[in-house]
């Protein structure tokens, strides 16, 4: 087998790199995981989902900003549309906006990539409309801040300290800067509730904060907010899909001691 | 009205992920362009956004609202840096050069140096024994703090060894755990936004 890594690729001539067939693969049962648990959810008209309580708590902190007049403070997180984590943001952004709206409090949204501000921008404006209050959209609640990173987190802090926010939520992607966002805020008193796919930011959060979402339930979020069976679809699929992972390297760690290490070999991806 | 950017959506989308499996010089190009593409549509949102800035801080100075001065500043500076950038040009040596190393980057340092103090205070509040999880938390803390410098060594020659299993072994099996979990769930998201499952992104319709 010819792996990606020895051929130049200014001279490579093929049409598929068989060395990512096991990615193809993966990607292919994710799929076929998803149509099959879309169709039960059609079929049954809901799935069960287990309760998140970082979510769960997400009303309760709209539900205080609401009762002490102060707004709710949204975080996309520090990264481009690149960043899966991001759009996982946006999407949870503007659940948000619709239960904001609905409840009749004001939400702040400082944005560090003027796309995704761009984005953001129409995603809460389209969640006042749907929520059939499209005049308490406030214009700038989504505004640009910076894209340097401590001058961002300089301008949200003082935000913080200013406005005083009943609820600070912070979702998608997150650098240096999550515990000195998160600290000022619990310095504030505010109900704070944190979500990122950053392996090594979550500990931060969870020192700082009220609830963390731990990684993928960053990405189940959205879906556990709308609870649209299709959408609980996903979930479940990703949980299919986390068990046979799981199944895989239980199985490549036992068939190694066992001197067969070829399922191990094949699970790498090049 | 939102066919057409579901349907780019899921023509991009799915080019793009079929791109990670040809590796065929044309379709590497075909990918390295796609990528440009996105630095025009950044160049721009960031007139977008500087706008947006602008528009954010002249209200608070209109209103007079709180700490109104310091939005004058952002927006002298905002003005004074746009001007010297376009008239002096912004490589090595310029105004723009000058008031980014001795302006920006100390302020940025300073910024950055506050989170020694913060993961202090975060700690202190962390480590209070208020439940079992909180004491493990604290025990293993002090364990792996005492056994990271080097009186760790001397008061017993086995803590940097536990450290280092703590290390490798329970906290690298959560973080592998977890990391399985977010990578997963990023192509279930992507998934779901390439078949037009999740279309909360797409804002005004």
């Amino acid at each position: 087998m010819v792996r990606s890594g020895f051929v130049t690729p200014e001279l490579d001539t093929r049409w598929f790199d068989p060395a990512r067939l096991n990615v193809l693969i993966g990607i292919l049962l994710f799929t076929a995981f998803l149509v099959v648990n879309i169709f039960r959810a059609r079929a049954k008209g809901t799935l069960y989902v287990r309760p998140i309580a970082g979510l769960k708590a997400l009303d309760e902190a709209i539900g205080r900003a609401t009762e002490m007049g102060r707004p709710v403070l949204y975080v996309p997180g520090l990264s481009d549309m690149s960043e899966v984590g991001t759009f996982a943001a946006i999407t949870i952004c503007a659940r948000l906006a619709y239960r904001v709206a609905e409840m009749g409090c004001d939400i702040d949204v400082p944005c560090y990539d003027p796309v995704v501000m761009t984005v953001l921008d129409g995603a809460v404006r389209e969640a006042y409309s749907k929520a059939g209050k499209p005049d308490a959209f406030r214009p700038g609640c989504v505004h640009y801040v910076s894209a340097q990173q401590m001058a961002y987190v300089a301008a949200v802090n003082g935000f913080m300290l200013r406005e005083l926010p009943a609820a600070n939520i912070y979702m998608g992607s997150f650098y240096a800067e999550s515990l000195l966002l998160a600290e000022t805020g619990a310095r504030t008193g505010a109900i704070q509730i944190a979500g990122t796919d950053k392996v090594t930011q979550l500990p931060f959060f969870v020192c700082a904060c009220d609830y963390t979402l731990l990684g993928e339930e960053l990405f189940a979020a959205s879906a556990y907010l709308g609870r649209e069976p299709i959408q609980l679809a996903t979930v479940i699929a990703q949980d299919w899909a986390k068990a046979l992972a799981a199944a895989a390297i239980v199985g490549a760690l036992v068939l190694s001691a066992l001197g067969h290490p070829a399922l191990q070999t094949w699970l790498k991806v090049a | 009205m939102r066919r057409g950017p579901l349907l780019l959506t899921f023509l991009s989308g799915a080019a793009i992920a079929a791109l990670f499996f040809i590796p065929h010089y044309k379709a590497q190009a075909a990918n390295s362009m796609l990528l440009e593409w996105t630095l025009v549509v950044y160049a721009f949102a960031l007139i977008l956004g500087s706008i947006s800035l602008w528009n954010s801080h002249a209200r608070k100075v209109r209103n007079r609202a709180e700490g109104w001065g310091f939005s004058v500043v952002t927006l002298v500076s905002l003005l004074a840096i746009t001007a010297l950038g376009v008239w002096k040009g912004v490589g090595e040596g310029t105004p723009v050069d000058w008031i980014y190393n001795t302006v920006n980057s100390p302020l940025a340092s300073t910024m950055f140096a506050l989170l020694a103090f913060v993961i202090a205070s975060a700690a202190f509040r962390a480590f209070r024994a208020r439940s079992v999880e909180a004491t493990l938390l604290l025990v293993t803390a002090i364990v792996m703090m005492i056994g990271r410098v080097s009186i760790g060594e001397l008061i017993s020659h086995r803590l940097p060894g536990i450290t280092e299993w703590l290390l490798d072994v329970p906290n690298l099996a959560a973080k592998r755990a977890i990391a399985i979990g977010v990578g997963l769930g990023a192509v279930s998201t992507a998934l779901k936004i390439i078949l037009g499952i999740e279309r909360s992104y797409l804002g005004r319709s």
